[in-house]
């Protein structure tokens, strides 16, 4: 989850997010070439006595500065591509559960094999226990197998919402009457927040979303359990 | 006597010479600095911890401590 005084991503917990926290860095990294460069220029510009430097021209500078950002674009569009292809390959997922939005509250359902749904409210600030997080904690948690191929499929029921989990590099736009796909794998256990993404009333802020990543056999124990429970 | 001939022309251009170069230069130094200290630690820091991970040891810890909904500590 994010904390207080943060300024970086959340910690990656799958290897897209990885992929993406790195090209970040490497986009931010020419974001700090070029600033320093124009900032320098800027302070030279204005510092200066001489009052002749407007209409000029020089050939060869319109080639470097026209040749040099054209090369930066292709240093940054390359891995860009590679990895929008990578989050594009064919996964084969173990899993398929739908994460439909209503507002406020998600439902998801687990229906490869068994008839298994379940809302997810947020738990109201007065009902959560010591070390629970306020607005992000969850009555019913989206659990997971961990180190899986997971697939969401993303739709709504009302408005427009959107389902994010930054720490698992996912967010996928929910559109009612539209079906909306997207793949993780979580590269560990753990329990991972997020938060609707898309404005849809009154109570946005009050909708997060929950995953709990857990190995295998807890995760057939707890979808049993619900099973037994609905 | 008669006085030196004053500068006439290419002022800018010589600014230009000697400003330019350090301008590419400090930016070049910002690039592989940030590199450096941030880029290549951060790629060291998730290589080390995958590295010595043991997923079910931390899961067994963070189950003791009782974060899952799913799955509850053992004494319970």
């Amino acid at each position: 989850m994010a904390h207080p005084s943060q300024l970086g991503f959340q910690d990656a917990a799958s290897p897209v997010m990885e992929e993406l926290l790195h090209f970040h860095d490497h986009a931010l990294m020419i974001v700090f070439l070029i600033s320093t460069l124009v900032l320098y220029i800027i302070v030279a510009m204005v510092s200066t006595k001489l009052t002749n430097k407007y209409i000029l021209d020089s050939q060869e500078i319109e080639v470097i500065w026209t040749i040099l950002p054209a090369f930066i674009l292709i240093l940054i569009a390359l891995p860009s591509l590679r990895i929008l292809y990578l989050m594009d390959e064919i996964n084969d997922p173990h899993l398929t559960i739908k994460a439909m939005g209503h507002q406020w509250y998600w439902s998801y359902e687990y229906t490869d094999y068994e008839d298994l749904g379940f809302d997810s409210y947020m738990l109201p600030t007065q009902d959560l226990a010591p070390g629970q997080f306020r607005l992000l904690e969850a009555d019913h948690r989206m659990v997971i197998p961990v180190e899986s191929p997971i697939r969401v499929l993303v739709s709504a029921e009302d408005v427009l919402h959107s389902w994010a989990v930054p720490s698992l590099g996912v967010k996928m736009d929910a559109v009612p009457g539209r079906l909306n796909q997207t793949a993780f794998i979580a590269s560990r256990p753990g329990v991972f927040y997020g938060q609707c993404s898309e404005i849809c009333g009154a109570n946005h802020s009050f909708m997060p979303i929950v995953v709990e990543a857990v190995p295998l056999q807890y995760f057939e124990k707890w979808s049993s359990l619900m099973l037994e429970d609905t | 006597m008669s006085l030196q001939k004053p500068l006439m022309r290419g002022m800018l251009g010589k600014r230009l010479r000697f400003h330019l170069p350090i301008a590419f230069s400090l930016s070049l130094l910002a690039a592989i600095a940030f590199k450096y200290a941030v880029t290549e630690p951060r790629k060291q820091a998730y290589a080390d911890f995958y590295k010595q991970y043991d997923a079910t040891k931390e899961f067994n810890a963070m189950r003791e401590a009782g974060i899952f909904e799913s799955v509850r500590p053992s004494e319970e």
